[in-house]
Parts: structure tokens; C-alpha cells; sequence
């Protein structure tokens, strides 16, 4: 059984990490943790880390304990982030052949594996989880990258069956209803608008989540809104500026100077990628095209 | 039968047995006479007594208020009938006559009657303006005791058997017993007529309380013709419960009820059409006596042994619940509602909840989920019971819920988006439960909690009589508890920071973690609350609508005139709902407490936008600021100099202060600023101070002590002017002016003195010539030893030439904002220097991002590469493996035929290649920028596991659509957009002659138009107006761009100057706009001595109309040509001849050549141009192939 249960002391830590709140997760008062729970904690607390960008630290940390799947997990992960990738695709494949029953090492090196490209690999991994949340919401992801919503749809419909109050099934629940739309958008608003009403579960993640749902909804004002007060709060969260980028191009203004801004935090950032590439295609197939007389 | 916990006591008095009791019609008032002959006006909504009268000898038992005049009339067991002014306190008149105890005295409603009942078996009626009896009837109990048998009489029976007592003074008989209604077995004590209907109700000593019904008067027009009346009057039921003697009945004014009073101690309600009992109340100790209602509103009083209580029978306020704009809220008809406030339109009732509870309880409350548009009611009845109901999506009338939920429980509240709370308070526990009604989980709140409020998300509010404790659902864990008693209601701001917890009388402002931020007592009820959207707290009592700011600082907004239920506040609005349920807006003036908000928020624009736009004083303000330690504030406020002082004296500001004391100039003033100049060391407003206050001494001493010799001299003249001796020398002394010290001693004939300071400061000379002038010699007088001159101390700064350095006076922001206001010009200089400073910061920031994406770019360029790998990666992965599906982006695609939604899909080439089949478009590189923006508007970016790259989701226009086969994507800058604003930047560029940018814009124009869609037929054709309309602008500022770039140095290049500036007059623009070209062009050809072709363009000016400005000029031009109208220079411009303008080589084309258009633009070109990219829009290749441009598909609306 899901060792979040709402019953359980790891519960709070638990949501905080899942709704993006990663500071408070690091920040999170663990010493009277009962011994089990010490290492969930603690992988917690690292991915939170790594979450902020803090691969290097975690690295560092985990060093001289990889003997523990979960912390070695944990460092498959932060390579990965900190680019180290050829080493994390080894490390995630060797924890996935030894442990594969340890629900970190499913979660963390189906990640790795999915960040690589190994859909199927981590697909496979994860399908060996016992009622483990984290791989069902993973799992949810996957299927939606590759624009299987009819998968990742039943998935979802499964967990409910088990976990209708989790947060983390309602947090896939949404993104799932982001791809199908219509009522689904206003589902997925709603659900993002509680994360985000709520003081111990705001974070840029959910206001991302609610205004994102407000952009589908063609609410564009509510979406400035919620952009505009986020961003003054989380002035360089990349997806934050993503969002607000495609916001500013949807509503008919500027978006040059928030571009910039994108570049310098996060240079990779999928929205900058995709106008490269498009850039280059739109000057390749222009070049086909010339009048007969040029003038 | 239980006790009712619906009685609603509202007033309860200590006194001795009340005997009779009177609502006044319209005030809080009620009268009640006592046992013990006092009777009291109590005012039962402040609960105080008002009045007492007492000239009564022994029990009063009949009261009655008259219905508009300030009287009311008493009838006690002394036999007499009294009636009081209760203005004037006192009593008018005694009306005597009756021979026994009075037992009930009323006016009667519309003539100057009052009617009285006595143990003497009389009824009377009196006059109460002349003070005189009118009539009295004796025959009462005559009859009674004769006619036991039949329980009615006929009229007719009435007729025959005319007692002589009921005969007037002239013998009439115009007062007849109609009825005799006999069924009671003992003492009837109370009787009432039903206000509409033909009912009677009694009260008696057997316990009973029986309904008869008549049937009644004249029943036909020919009865009614003839004087025939078939009346007829019978025992209808009879209602049992009271057990002991009922003692006073009444029908409830609009409900089918019956309320009755017995000495069993009990007030019963009974139901009018099925007789049997509905809810009963039970004092301890009280019998009961006498009850009554209000004559307008929902209350009853009832008098008992030991004083009266006022209550209510149900609770009117309306159950209701506010989500963003609309307001849910149950009808009197128990019919849910719903009002919009942005639209202030009520809807259409959408569900009927008639079932819910007993008919006359109504609900208490709702609770609105918006996520599931579901509502769940409470009802008190039956021990409390919810329901849960899903609104239809349309309000279609007052239709029976169908799938309904329901449970036990006195409170029910979301918690959640799928989550509500259920409270029941006898097993205290609170069930969490699902939307298919089913319990998730069960808390056990605090002891003794009696109600439940949502919490905040996953939280809850239990309240206690002495506590609210916060809890969180999920973590099953108290998290905060205050302490505030009886609190009945809890209003949540709209942020969710703040909730205000009403009890009775007091308000009490807690954070959404229960910390106490401030509490408020009224004395009189407070009923309702909501929150302005600024976090002010908006509230209503009996009768006012008041605020109260975080803080606590709180005062009335207005009265009311009846009670109503708030529930939000939206700028200078205040929706309530009134006791009827019904939606009401009343108007407020948030002046006052948004001054007040912007003091405490230190928001010193807004207050001073508001002291500008409203006229915000008074007293209380003034106060306020004073206490709250604002006086510079205040100080803008006042007119009235002598609180102007004031004030000025508690902030410091000498200045006002010491205009003010001028203008008050009164001794008590000027010593006060002394002090106050003094304390601040502003020395030149002391010296001003003591000078009008004629204080010489200290003024003197202030000289000294600034070091300003000069003007001590001067006091110094002055005193001996005055002949002040002391006062001379005091100043001898300040000054060390030994000479002036020993010639004022000799004045005064003080020569021992005067000798002593002359030999003491060496001056012997002045010291002989005393002792001369006093006939002594030296040998005669002893000295005591001397020590040498005295020495005043110096001052070793000249302080007197200026004020020591004061702190500058303390100016806030907001005094510095008013100061601005005087010279506004001066503002406006600043703002404007503010202004290019910030221009020049951004320029200096754009220059930094621009280097900055220099630097980034080479290493920039590595990213790059790999991310596109990965894409490749990904894309093959996609093509590779049968699990993954086609992304949206690709559907949109297979979806549209149009080239805008190829673009946002990312398909450029098959974007191309429609535009090419479409319009002929070869050239692309100036769509890049358009391509670019809808693709990047194509999708959004939510970020989910750590360590993967966010999810991405695609932004569609069609957001009903779940059919993913007819999903298609958004594209931005709709038609809408582009008309009215991106046109209008063209106009404006017209208009302030920016040629350069105006073609720019209208091009841009051009490209988004044509990679677009439009939702309509409608819309295709304002495409092409627009297209137009573009088209034409372009043209015509190219042709000024060109005349603009010639020389006219050379013949030729005035010429085709010339002409240029005739044909810029032929595109079809705005007439504004046509008028400025010919304006240019007439006066170019003017100043040319082209007198034929500027009358011409003239003509032109003076036939389109507009600005009068221009007319005028063109008026005058005109005239002059006309009286030479001949071209200096022959120019290729027929003003006669129909033409168009090549839009390459701008000659004309006239009707009949050849020529060729652009497949997009439809710009004509001469035909050596075909062929060539279109001079307009910069994309099509003129004169090609085209299908035509598609930006709509009928199939996908």
C-alpha cells in the first residue's frame, strides 16, 4: 500500500513536494520522523534539491552512500539533471535490474529513462509498482508524451478507483484533462485553483497549473492575472516566463524582452528550442519559393 | 409535543404579570400594562425601557396604540379609560363610565373611535376627539344567558327580539348581535377576527381553543338590494393540547396559523387548515396571559407572570451563498435562485425544494460547489437535515430536484471541490463525505461545538459557545483556536486572509490562522457581513449598514429602513437580501472608509485623489486623524482657524500655526505657539510671540540669550520710554551697561546703590559726583569688600541672525502631494523629467539584453544542436513504436485546409504551399515574424514529474471541443483585434503624418489578415474591406514617401512632384484622411501657379465636407483661382478621367489599358510588372495563378 496515506507522518511532506512547494520540503522538520520514514524523508528532501536546481549539492551528499538503492536513485537522477547523462542512463538501468521492486528506484530511474528516451524501458519499470502514486502519476506522463491520452486516461481512471483523494491523482487527472479539453479544462482549472488558493499548497507549480488551464479556456485576462502576480513572486521560474510568453504573443502584445529573460534562466527551455528550429524550417521552405521576375 | 427550536426570542422584560401588550405599527416599541397598574414603553430591539406610566389604580389590561397618531389608550380595573400622548408623557384624558373592570380598550382603524369591553357587560364606543361616549351596549348578557340552545341567530330572529337596551337615545337599534357562538363549556377569555378570511378564533377556560368559520353579510346583489342577509356563523374544529385555561388567541397575520396563550405555561402554534398542533413553547414557571402580533412584521409577544417576551416564529433570513459573481439564495416560496451582479439580473427559479423539511420551516442554509454547480440546503426540521442537489445547467423554473442526497446533520459545507462536511450535534460528530453522499471520514470535533463553517480549503471551523477552532480535514489536526463566544456567523474575505466571526453583538476580525486581528461590540444586533474587495469589512446591524477596517476603526455607511441580509459589496453597491428573499441593491458612499483604508495603508495618491473628487469632511474625520495621530492630515481638512491652530501645534507646523494665531490673534494663542516655538528652538517666532504679547521681560531674555546686542539695547530704550525701572535695569544688567544701571538708580533715588555700582565698576569719577549730589564723603560710608565688575555671560554664537537648524517640518508624502497639487505645472515637469529617465533606462536596459543575446550566442548555438537531436529522437521514436499516438499539433493539420492553422501546427512547408495556391505567395521572408507568433502561441507549457521536461498542451480556439478530430488550434490577433487596434495605429500614423510607420503598419495588417482564420461569412467579407483598406493606405503613402524622397530642382522633378501629389489624392481613404492629401496637394500646386489644378483639388476639399479649419483655407484658395484658373506646368493628371495608380511605377492606368493585379492585394500594376512580388504586401507574385485566399471553413462552426 501507498506509503502516503493520509494517515501517515510523511503526508505533509508528501503534498508539499508534489505541489511544487520545494523550499518547504527542504526546509521540512523531519528529526521526529519514525525510523522508516527517515529515508522516504530524505529522498524527499534530495529531489526537492535537485527540483531547485541543487543537482551539485545532492551529488555531493548521496557520495558515499550508494549502497542504499533509494540515495543511489537519487543520484542517477541528479546526473541526469546536471548532464551528466551517459552515467545516469547506466546507474538507472543497473538499480532497474537489481531493485526493481524499491518504489524510488522505479520512479526516479524510469525517469531518467524517460528523460533519455527509453519510453518502453520505463514503462516497463514502473509497471512492476505496488500501489506506489508516484509511478502511477509517471506513468500518466509518459503515455501523455507521447500523445497516448486514451492510455494515460485509463490509468488515471484505475488509480481514482484506489486513490480518489490523493493529490497526486488529481494533479494527473488534470493533466490528462488538459489534453482532452472541453469540460475537461474547466476540471483541470478547478483543481489547480485549489492547489493555488490554498496557502500550504501555492506554488509557482500550481499557479503555472491554474493559469495554463485559464489559457485554454480562452480566459485570457484571468491567466494575465495570475501570471502577472506569480511572477513578480517567482521572477525566474522558467515556466512561469514560458507560459507568460505564450500568453503575451495569444493576447497581441510584446513578448521580446520576456524571450531574453527565458534565455538567460533557462536557455533549453523547449518554447526557445522549438522557435529555433522553426526559425531555421521557415527559412528552408521560404527559399523554394521566388517570383518568376525578380524585381 | 417538543419544544420548538425555532422560537426565536428576540426581547425578553423582568417585571411583574403582564396583562396587555401593543406593537406600535412602525417603531421598535411596545407597550405593556402590568397587574400592578404600571405601564411600560419598552423599546424591544435596544431592549431598554423608555417610559413608565402610572395613574392607573390597580391591574391595566387593555392597552392599544392608536395607528398614526402619538396617543394610546389604556383601560384599567379602576373602571377607567385612559388616553396618553407618549411625547408629551403624559396623560391626555380619563374616560369614565364603565362600572366594572375594563378589560380590553381599542382604536378603531380609521374613525376617531375607541372601543372598550368591561365586567359591567357593556361595550362602548367613545369619541376620544370630543372626549364623549358614543354608544354602549348592554345586551350582551341578556342574551346569553336567554339563548343557550341555537349556536346562531338569524338576522331577522335579531330584528324581532330588539332589546330596548340596545336602543339608542333616539331608539335606533344600529347595533345588532349578530352571532352568538357557543360551544365553549367554560369562560371565554379571548377572541380575534381572522384579518381576511371569515374566521374567529377563541381562547377559554376549558382548555380549548376553537375555530369558527361565518358565512357572511349579504351573499347575492339581490340580497344585498333588498337588505337581505343570510348569515349564518359555526363551530368549524377545535384545537386541544393546552391544559390548563387558554388565555389569549390569535390568527398569525399571513400564515395558515394559529398562536394561543394558556396559564399552562405553553405557547402553541397550530396549523389553520389541519388543527393540529405545529410546535408549542413551555416557560418553567410563567403562565401566560395575553399574546399579540405586530401588525406588519414577523413578531409575536406574549405576556406572562413575570414580564413579556417578543419573538419571532421562524427565522427570516434567507438562506444564501455567493460565488464570484452570482448569488445563490432560497426564495420564501423555498425556490433556489440565482442573481448575477455583474448583470444584476435574477434568474428564473431553478429548482423547487418544497420537500426539503417540514412547509413551515424554512431552510438555513446553503452551501454552493461551483466545480460540480451542486448546492447543498439545510434544514432545522425534523432535528436537522441536508440535502445535496445538482442545479440544472439552465434555470428553467421551479422543477423538483431529481437526484437528491440527503442525511441527517444541522450544518452541511463543501470543504472541497468533491468533499462536504455533515455536523450532527447529537452524537458531536462530523462526517467528511463524497459526492455519492457515502462518509470518507469521521472527525469528532471539540466538545460542545454546535455548528460548522467552511475553513479555508481542506479545513473546517467548529465553533463552540466559547471557542472557533480550525482543523484541518486531511491531517486530522486542530492547527489554530480563539477564543470569541457565541459567534453565529463567519464571513471569509474574498482573498480568503481574512474571516470575520459575528456573535450577537460583536465582530471579530481573525487571519486565516485564527490570530485575533481586532473585535468590535455593538448594542444593538449585528446580523450580517461581507468584504469589500479591498479587505474592508462591510456589516449590517438592525438598522445600519456600518464598516470596520482590519484594524477595528469602524462607523455607519448608512441607515436602514429594514433589516437586510448582505452579501456583497461591489464598489459604491451593497447587495442584501430583505426578509422576503428578494435581491436588493443599495447604494452606499465608500468615501469614508476608503479614506480611512488608504490612511491606514499610508496610500497618501488615494486619499488624495479622494479629499479632490469628494467632499469628505467633518467632524469625525477630523478626530479620527487626530487620534490616530495624523494631524497634518487633519490639518487639510479644517477651515476653522482655531482648530487649525490646534492642529497645527500638535503636528509642528509652525507656519500654519502662526497664520492661524494671526488671524486669531488673541494673547491665549500667542502664548501657546511661544511655547511651541520655543520647544522647537525657532527663536524668530518666539521673538514674534513675546513682541505681540507685549512680554518685555522675556523678550529681553531671549535677546540675551540669541546674543543680539542691538535689539537688547533697543528693549533697554524701551523700558526706560516705559519708565519700567525694573524692567531698565533688568536690560542694564544684560546688557553690562553700568552707566545706564547707575543713572537708573539715581532716577529712583536709589543713591547707595547707585554709588555702589559706580565704585564697584571702577568709576570713580560717577562715584565722587554721587556722594557729592548726596552731601557725604567717602570717610562716611563702609563698604563691603568688592570683587571686581559684574560680567554677563556672552552668547559665543550670534544665534539671533538666524533660527538654530530646526528639522524640516514634518512634510509627509501626502502634504508634499497636496503642495504639488498647487503647482500642478510644476508636477507635470517632473513627471515628464521622470518620464525620459525612464526612457533612457530602458533604452540602456534594451542596449544590455541586446548585448547580453550577442554574448549568449555562441554558445548558444551547442544547445541548440542538441536540442533539435532530441527532437529528431523523439519524433523517430513517435514514428517508430505503435504505442505512441500523433500529437494535436499534427491533427490540427489533417483538421484545416487553412494555412493559419498549418502554421500553428508547426507544418510551414504545407502552409506554403496553400498560401502559394492560394494567393500566389513566393515570397515569405517578410511572414516570418507572423509564422513565428502563432506557432509560439500554439502551446502551453505545464511543468510536472522533476527531472522531465514539462507537459506540453495545445491552445485551441474550439475549447468546447473534446472531439479530437475537430479540434483546431487558436491563432492570435483575431479580425476583431486587428480592426480596432492595429487599423486604428494605421489612421494615427496617417494623421500625425508618420508616413514610414503607417505603411509599415498597414503591411503588417496585411500579413496577419492573410494568415488568419475567421469564425464567419460575415467576417470573410470584413476581411476583405480590410485587405482593401490596407491596400489603399499603402499605396497612397508610398506615392507621398516617393514625391517626398524627389528633388524639385529640376523641371521635371517639380513635374512628377506635382503629379505625385495629384494622384496621392486618388486612393480611397478615409474622407479625414483624402482631405489631407488634397490639402497638400492644393497647396503645392498653389505655390506652383498650378491655379487650375489647386481649384480643382479645392472643389474636392469643399465637396467632402469636415474640419472648418481646412474649409476655410480651401475656400480662399479657391477664390483666388478662379480668377486665373490656368496651370503653370503641364502635369499628366486629368482630374476628369477615370483611372488607377500602378502600385509600382504610381502612373496611371487609365480605364481600357492593360493591366494585371495581385492574386492577395488585388494593387493593379502595368502589365510589365507581372511577374514580379507585389509592391503592397510584399509576398505575392503579381498576376499569378491563384485559388483565392481561404480563411474560413463552414464545417468547423
Amino acid at each position: 500500500m501507498d506509503p502516503f496515506s493520509a494517515e501517515g507522518e510523511l503526508l505533509n511532506i508528501h503534498n508539499a513536494f508534489h505541489s511544487g512547494q520545494y523550499q518547504n520540503v527542504i526546509d521540512f522538520e523531519t528529526a521526529a520522523f519514525s525510523p522508516e520514514n527517515q529515508l522516504p524523508a530524505r529522498v524527499l528532501k534530495l529531489r526537492s534539491q535537485i527540483a531547485l536546481g541543487q543537482s551539485g549539492e545532492v551529488l555531493a551528499a548521496v557520495a558515499s552512500e550508494e549502497d542504499t538503492p533509494d540515495l543511489a536513485a537519487t543520484k542517477a537522477l541528479a546526473q541526469q539533471v546536471a548532464g551528466k547523462t551517459d552515467a545516469a542512463l547506466q546507474l538507472a538501468q543497473d538499480l532497474a535490474e537489481n531493485y526493481p521492486d524499491n518504489a524510488t528506484v522505479q520512479v526516479l530511474a524510469a525517469t531518467v529513462l524517460q528523460a533519455q528516451g527509453h519510453n518502453e524501458e520505463a514503462i516497463t519499470v514502473l509497471s512492476k509498482h505496488q500501489g506506489n502514486l508516484e509511478a502511477v502519476s509517471l506513468i500518466v506522463q509518459i503515455h501523455l508524451q507521447q500523445n497516448r491520452s486514451d492510455l494515460a486516461l485509463k490509468e488515471v481512471q484505475a488509480a481514482k478507483r484506489w486513490a480518489q483523494d490523493s493529490l497526486l491523482v488529481n494533479i494527473a487527472e488534470s493533466w490528462v484533462g488538459l489534453r482532452v479539453g472541453g469540460d475537461k479544462y474547466q476540471s483541470a482549472f478547478y483543481v489547480y485553483e485549489e492547489l493555488a488558493f490554498g496557502p500550504s499548497t501555492s506554488a509557482p507549480l500550481s499557479i503555472v497549473g491554474q493559469a495554463v488551464a485559464e489559457l485554454h479556456l480562452g480566459r485570457l485576462p484571468e491567466a494575465e492575472a495570475a501570471l502577472t502576480a506569480a511572477l513578480e513572486k517567482y521572477p525566474t521560474d522558467a515556466e512561469l516566463i514560458a507560459n507568460t510568453i505564450v500568453l503575451n504573443v495569444l493576447a497581441g502584445k510584446p513578448s521580446a524582452d520576456l524571450e531574453s529573460l527565458l534565455q538567460q534562466t533557462e536557455p533549453s527551455h523547449a518554447l526557445l528550442a522549438d522557435i529555433q528550429e522553426k526559425s531555421a524550417l521557415f527559412d528552408t521552405a521560404a527559399s523554394k519559393y521566388s517570383p518568376k521576375v525578380s524585381s | 409535543m417538543q419544544s420548538s427550536p425555532n422560537m426565536l426570542t428576540k426581547f425578553e422584560s423582568k417585571s411583574s404579570r403582564a396583562k396587555g401588550i401593543a406593537f406600535h405599527p412602525n417603531r421598535p416599541w411596545i407597550l405593556v400594562s402590568l397587574h400592578s397598574s404600571t405601564i411600560q414603553l419598552w423599546d424591544y430591539r435596544m431592549g431598554t425601557l423608555i417610559d413608565r406610566f402610572e395613574e392607573h389604580d390597580g391591574p391595566v389590561r387593555g392597552i392599544d396604540f392608536h395607528p398614526t397618531q402619538p396617543l394610546f389608550v389604556s383601560g384599567g380595573d379602576d373602571y377607567k379609560i385612559k388616553v396618553w400622548n407618549y411625547q408629551t408623557r403624559r396623560c391626555l384624558f380619563t374616560l369614565n363610565g364603565h362600572l366594572d373592570y375594563v378589560r380590553t380598550v381599542f382604536f378603531h382603524p380609521e374613525l376617531p373611535w375607541i372601543l372598550s369591553a368591561s365586567d359591567d357587560q357593556t361595550i362602548r364606543i367613545w369619541n376620544w376627539q370630543n372626549r364623549s361616549l358614543i354608544r354602549s351596549y348592554w345586551d350582551i348578557s341578556g342574551l346569553r344567558k336567554k339563548h343557550s340552545a341555537p349556536t346562531s341567530v338569524s338576522f331577522e330572529d335579531q330584528m324581532a327580539r330588539a332589546n330596548p337596551n340596545q336602543a339608542d337615545m333616539f331608539g335606533n337599534t344600529d347595533a345588532i348581535v349578530k352571532f352568538v357562538l357557543e360551544g365553549h363549556d367554560r369562560g371565554v377569555n379571548w377572541v380575534s377576527f381572522h384579518p381576511t378570511l371569515p374566521l374567529i378564533v377563541s381562547a377559554g377556560d376549558d382548555r380549548l381553543i376553537k375555530l369558527w368559520r361565518m358565512s357572511g353579510g349579504f351573499t347575492t346583489p339581490e340580497d344585498r338590494s333588498k337588505g337581505v342577509s343570510h348569515t349564518k356563523a359555526w363551530e368549524v374544529d377545535t384545537c386541544r393540547g393546552h391544559f390548563q385555561n387558554a388565555s389569549a388567541c390569535l390568527f398569525h397575520p399571513h400564515q395558515d396559523l394559529i398562536l394561543s396563550v394558556g396559564e399552562d405555561k405553553t405557547i402553541r402554534v397550530w396549523d389553520l387548515n389541519k388543527r393540529t398542533s405545529v410546535q408549542s413553547f413551555k416557560r418553567d414557571l410563567d403562565r401566560f396571559w395575553v399574546i399579540a402580533a405586530h401588525p406588519k412584521m414577523n413578531l409575536f409577544a406574549a405576556g406572562h407572570d413575570t414580564g413579556v417576551m417578543v419573538f419571532k416564529l421562524e427565522r427570516e433570513r434567507p438562506a444564501s451563498a455567493v460565488y464570484q459573481n452570482q448569488l445563490f439564495y432560497i426564495t420564501k416560496e423555498k425556490h433556489v435562485k440565482s442573481y448575477d451582479f455583474g448583470k444584476n439580473v435574477e434568474s428564473p427559479p431553478m429548482l423547487s425544494l418544497r420537500k426539503l423539511g417540514s412547509p413551515w420551516v424554512p431552510p438555513r442554509t446553503i452551501s454552493y460547489n461551483p466545480a460540480e454547480r451542486a448546492i447543498l440546503v439545510t434544514s432545522p426540521s425534523d432535528g436537522g437535515t441536508y440535502e445535496l442537489i445538482n442545479l440544472p445547467r439552465d434555470a428553467t423554473g421551479a422543477v423538483e430536484p431529481t437526484d437528491v442526497k440527503r442525511g441527517q446533520a444541522t450544518s452541511a459545507v463543501f470543504v472541497a471541490r468533491n468533499r462536504f462536511a455533515v455536523f450532527n450535534p447529537a452524537s458531536q460528530q462530523v462526517d467528511i463525505k463524497d459526492l455519492s453522499n457515502s462518509t470518507t471520514k469521521t472527525i469528532k470535533p471539540p466538545a460542545g461545538t454546535t455548528d460548522i463553517y467552511f475553513g479555508g480549503t481542506g479545513c473546517l471551523l467548529f465553533i463552540t459557545p466559547t471557542t472557533v477552532a480550525l482543523f484541518d480535514i486531511q491531517q486530522k489536526k486542530q492547527l489554530a483556536e480563539v477564543t470569541v463566544s457565541g459567534v453565529k456567523y463567519v464571513v471569509w474575505s474574498n482573498d480568503g486572509l481574512y474571516c470575520a466571526l459575528l456573535s450577537k453583538h460583536n465582530v471579530t476580525i481573525v487571519t486565516k490562522t485564527l490570530e485575533q486581528v481586532s473585535t468590535l461590540h455593538e448594542t444593538i444586533r449585528i446580523k450580517s457581513a461581507t468584504w469589500d474587495d479591498s479587505g474592508v469589512l462591510i456589516y449590517s446591524t438592525l438598522n445600519h449598514v456600518k464598516y470596520s477596517l482590519l484594524n477595528g476603526d469602524n462607523g455607519i455607511i448608512r441607515t436602514l429602513d429594514q433589516t437586510v441580509y448582505l452579501v456583497r459589496v461591489k464598489g459604491r453597491s451593497v447587495y442584501c437580501l430583505d426578509r422576503n428573499a428578494q435581491p436588493r441593491t443599495l447604494e452606499i458612499d465608500p468615501t469614508e472608509y476608503r479614506f480611512k483604508l488608504s490612511l491606514v495603508k499610508r496610500n497618501y495618491d488615494e486619499m488624495l485623489q479622494i479629499i479632490k473628487t469628494s467632499s469628505l469632511v467633518g467632524q469625525s474625520i477630523i478626530s479620527y486623524l487626530q487620534k490616530k495621530g495624523y494631524p497634518e492630515i487633519a490639518l487639510q481638512f479644517v477651515q476653522d482657524p482655531q482648530t487649525r491652530f490646534d492642529l497645527a501645534l500638535e503636528c509642528g507646523n509652525l507656519e500654519v500655526a502662526v497664520e492661524m494665531a494671526r488671524e486669531l490673534d488673541r494673547p491665549n494663542y500667542w502664548s501657546r505657539l511661544s511655547a511651541e516655538a520655543l520647544a522647537h528652538g525657532n527663536h524668530q517666532t518666539v521673538e514674534m510671540t513675546y513682541q505681540k504679547q507685549r512680554n518685555f521681560d522675556k523678550l529681553s531674555f531671549l535677546y540675551l540669550t540669541t546674543g543680539d546686542q542691538e535689539k537688547l539695547s533697543r528693549m533697554a530704550k524701551i523700558a526706560e520710554h516705559r519708565g519700567d525701572f525694573t524692567s531698565r535695569f533688568q536690560n542694564a544688567i544684560y546688557r553690562g551697561d553700568v552707566e545706564d544701571r547707575i543713572q537708573m538708580f539715581k532716577e529712583v533715588d536709589q543713591y547707595p546703590l547707585a554709588y555702589l555700582a559706580a565704585k564697584a565698576n571702577g568709576l570713580t569719577e560717577e562715584a565722587e559726583s554721587i556722594l557729592e549730589a548726596c552731601g557725604l564723603t567717602e570717610d562716611q560710608i563702609t563698604l563691603p569688600s568688592l570683587e571686581g565688575s559684574l560680567q554677563v555671560p556672552r552668547p559665543i554664537v550670534p544665534t539671533f541672525k538666524s533660527n538654530w537648524p530646526v528639522k524640516a517640518a514634518g512634510h509627509s508624502s501626502f502634504e508634499k502631494a497636496l503642495l504639488g497639487e498647487v503647482g500642478a505645472a510644476d508636477e507635470e515637469a517632473g513627471a515628464d523629467a521622470f518620464e525620459v529617465e525612464e526612457d533612457d533606462e530602458e533604452a540602456v536596459l534594451a542596449k544590455d539584453t541586446l548585448d547580453d543575446e550577442e554574448e549568449d550566442a555562441s554558445g548558444w548555438d551547442m544547445g541548440d544542436d542538441i536540442n533539435v537531436e532530441e527532437e529528431v529522437d523523439f519524433v523517430n521514436v513517435e514514428s517508430t513504436e505503435a504505442g505512441a499516438g500523433s500529437s494535436e499539433a499534427d491533427i490540427w493539420a489533417r483538421n484545416s485546409p487553412l494555412a493559419a492553422d498549418h502554421v500553428a501546427a508547426g507544418s510551414f512547408e504545407t502552409a506554403m504551399q496553400l498560401l502559394n495556391r492560394q494567393v500566389g505567395a513566393v515570397q515569405f521572408a517578410p511572414l516570418k515574424d507572423r509564422f513565428l507568433e502563432i506557432f509560439k502561441a500554439s502551446k502551453t507549457y505545464l511543468p510536472a514529474s522533476v527531472g522531465l521536461p514539462p507537459l506540453v498542451n495545445y491552445v485551441r480556439r474550439t475549447t468546447e471541443e473534446e472531439d479530437i478530430r475537430k479540434v483546431l488550434p487558436f491563432i492570435p490577433r483575431d479580425l476583431e483585434t486587428i480592426a480596432s487596434v492595429d487599423l486604428q495605429e494605421g489612421y494615427a500614423a496617417m494623421r500625425s503624418n508618420k508616413l514610414e510607420d503607417g505603411v509599415k503598419t498597414f503591411k503588417r495588417i496585411l500579413h496577419n489578415v492573410l494568415v488568419n482564420t475567421v469564425s464567419s461569412e460575415a467576417e470573410v467579407e470584413e476581411a476583405k474591406k480590410i485587405i482593401s483598406t490596407a491596400r489603399e493606405y499603402v499605396l497612397a503613402m508610398s506615392i507621398e514617401l516617393e514625391r517626398r524622397k524627389l528633388s524639385t530642382d529640376t523641371p521635371e522633378g517639380l513635374k512628377r512632384s506635382l503629379e505625385l501629389s495629384a494622384y496621392f489624392t486618388i486612393p480611397k481613404l478615409e474622407v479625414a484622411h483624402r482631405q489631407l492629401a488634397l490639402m497638400a496637394a492644393m497647396k503645392l500646386a498653389f505655390a506652383n501657379k498650378n491655379y487650375n489644378s489647386a481649384l480643382g483639388f479645392a472643389s474636392r476639399m469643399l465637396a467632402n465636407g469636415g474640419s472648418a479649419k481646412l474649409l476655410e483655407q480651401a475656400r480662399k484658395i479657391k477664390a483666388q483661382c478662379e480668377r486665373n484658373p490656368s496651370d503653370q506646368i503641364e502635369v499628366d493628371f486629368d482630374p476628369f478621367a477615370e483611372f488607377d495608380i500602378c502600385a509600382a511605377s504610381h502612373t496611371p492606368i487609365f480605364s481600357g489599358s492593360p493591366f494585371v493585379t495581385d492574386p492577395f492585394t488585388g494593387a493593379k500594376y502595368h502589365e510589365q510588372y507581372k511577374g514580379s512580388v507585389d509592391r503592397i504586401a510584399d509576398v505575392t507574385e503579381i498576376g499569378a495563378p491563384a485559388s483565392g485566399l481561404r480563411l474560413f471553413v463552414p464545417s468547423q462552426y
